[in-house]
């Protein structure tokens, strides 16, 4: 034992001991992993357009995804998009009666603001944290319980199978419910303008602020949130490892990350519509 | 739980007056749930028996981790604002307003929204897969008996966590929105940033706008903390139920976001 013991101790001494890392350590770690997860994004984000167009078509696969996505979520954001359209007037109209007394152009304004931006972000915020929630939990359990694998055993790609269904069908559900959830923001809005600050619906309901560019802005952000948000999620699925908690913690993820891809598209296309549509702000 | 749980699908077969009345049903028992939780958290934390270690446990793994994707959002957030603002910045050359109606519109609805919905998809959504595998694998029961009260031990400190995360991070997404917006003024609309901060100190602003948007951030975190914590004590079913209450934490507490949003926007002015 005594000879034994400088060879333990040395063994100790050579060991280093496990230390806290460093700034630079969690920096590139953070990196890497941000790299990584691109890169899955890419690679799944490509594969789905590769089958969209080449891949085999799945019977009643699309419209039960748009069902799921699209009117499972009309009583959701029917609701907040109500809420959102009283308190989005009711700030505007505060806000308004500080400067000028006149509140006549607050629904043109209103309704600017929200054909180009906030009923396609606020809506797809909302749809990203229900939709992508559900499609990261569904594909997060089957892979825990292996029913991912047992797909490729089959040779069918989860990828044509799993996720092209989910990202058609949001691209069509995003669009259509974000249109209808603008409409009932706008007329809660106008319920909330009239009730409030006693301005006529008829003057409310004024589009002569809302030019081509507006509309062409807001539907392509529908349009560009609709395909990323199954995306996004998918990917969150896929990647899920580690049982039940996995589910858990890819369902996180994907929220999170979708959310903040909407908000990322939005600065993007927002500038964009900013630089390519200048007329349309005159 | 007798009637059916909150988290059970109802069948889509029944008719309309069944489907009416077990989604009233489930309002109530979700808002009678919240109501009897927060009384029970109420209890522990006015007597002050809240385990504090855990509490700086959480705050730790709910507040610093969330800085990252908080400050990201935030920039951006900022960003777009100014994009927003800027039609009507151009049509009346207001350029001096630019910094008032961008701070205006952050401090009091975007910057609290935006932060609680971000917290609410990170740590709410994480704190309801915890607290529901817990619950699955009976480690709560286990507290309980060991005469550890899994309230005062797991869900107090965890409410306190969660408010006081999104008190402080709202702090930090409404300065890094401002300081986003007025550093993407100038490429965007060529507004100097002197000139933006100067919109923004102008006097339109006070004290009440930001303390308006602090005030709807408690509010929001303690939705965020209630349900996150309901639907992971409530969890039924094992595994799939612990996915059922991350979606029914994330769904709820973004519903309820909205709803507080409205009544204390309508209330506080």
């Amino acid at each position: 034992m005594a000879a034994n013991e400088p060879l333990s101790s040395r063994a100790e001494d050579l060991a280093p001991p496990p230390k806290e890392p460093g700034f630079v350590h969690q920096l590139g770690a953070f990196a890497i992993e941000a790299f990584g997860q691109a890169r899955d994004l890419y690679s799944v984000f490509v594969r789905t357009l590769y089958y969209s167009v080449y891949g085999r078509r799945e019977k009643g696969m699309f419209a039960q995804q748009v069902f799921e996505q699209g009117n499972q979520s009309v009583f959701f954001l029917t609701v907040f998009m109500g809420f959102f359209g009283m308190i989005l007037v009711f700030q505007a109209g505060v806000q308004a009666l500080r400067v000028v007394p006149d509140l006549t152009l607050l629904g043109a304004t209103f309704l600017q603001l929200l054909v180009r931006d906030l009923a396609a972000s606020i809506g797809a915020l909302m749809l990203a944290t229900r939709v992508g929630a559900g499609i990261a939990a569904e594909i997060g359990s089957m892979v825990v319980t292996e029913q991912v694998d047992a797909l490729r055993m089959c040779a069918a790609d989860p990828i044509e199978y799993l996720v092209v269904p989910r990202f058609k069908a949001g691209i069509v559900a995003t669009t259509a419910v974000i249109i209808w959830s603008a409409g009932v923001a706008f007329v809660s809005g106008m319920l909330t303008a009239w009730v409030y600050f006693g301005v006529n619906p008829r003057t409310f309901a004024n589009l002569g602020m809302v030019g081509h560019g507006d509309l062409i802005v807001g539907l392509t952000k529908c349009l560009a949130y609709g395909a990323a948000i199954p995306i996004v999620s998918a990917q969150s699925g896929l990647s899920t490892f580690g049982g039940s908690e996995g589910v858990g913690s890819a369902t996180t993820r994907a929220v999170v990350n979708s959310s903040l891809a909407v908000i990322i598209l939005n600065f993007f296309i927002s500038a964009a519509g900013l630089i390519l549509f200048p007329g349309a702000t005159q | 739980m007798a009637g059916g749980s909150v988290l059970e699908t109802t069948d889509d077969k029944r008719g309309v007056a069944y489907t009416t009345g077990s989604g009233f049903l489930r309002i109530s028992e979700l808002v009678g749930g919240f109501a009897l939780l927060f009384g029970r958290i109420a209890a522990r934390l006015l007597t002050f028996r809240f385990d504090r270690e855990q509490t700086f446990m959480n705050l730790y793994k709910m507040g610093v981790k969330s800085i990252p994707i908080v400050a990201v959002t935030a920039l951006f957030t900022g960003a777009i604002m100014v994009i927003q603002a800027a039609p009507l910045v151009q049509r009346y050359q207001a350029y001096g307003l630019l910094g008032w109606g961008a701070g205006f519109g952050t401090l009091r609805e975007i910057g609290p929204l935006l932060t609680a919905l971000m917290i609410s998809g990170r740590v709410g959504a994480n704190n309801a897969a915890e607290l529901g595998t817990m619950s699955v694998t009976e480690q709560i029961d286990a507290m309980r008996t060991l005469a550890i009260d899994p309230v005062a031990y797991l869900v107090a400190p965890r409410f306190v966590a969660i408010v006081i995360t999104l008190f402080c991070s709202t702090l930090v997404a409404d300065f890094l929105a401002l300081f986003g917006a007025a550093y993407s003024a100038g490429p965007l609309l060529g507004v100097d940033p002197q000139v933006f901060y100067n919109g923004l100190t102008a006097g339109l602003l006070n004290f009440g706008d930001v303390a308006h948007g602090l005030v709807k951030s408690v509010a929001f975190g303690a939705m965020i903390a209630l349900s996150s914590c309901f639907f992971g004590l409530n969890v039924q079913g094992g595994a799939p139920g612990v996915g059922r209450a991350v979606n029914a934490t994330v769904v709820v507490s973004a519903a309820s976001i909205f709803v507080i949003d409205y009544f204390v926007s309508a209330l506080g002015t």
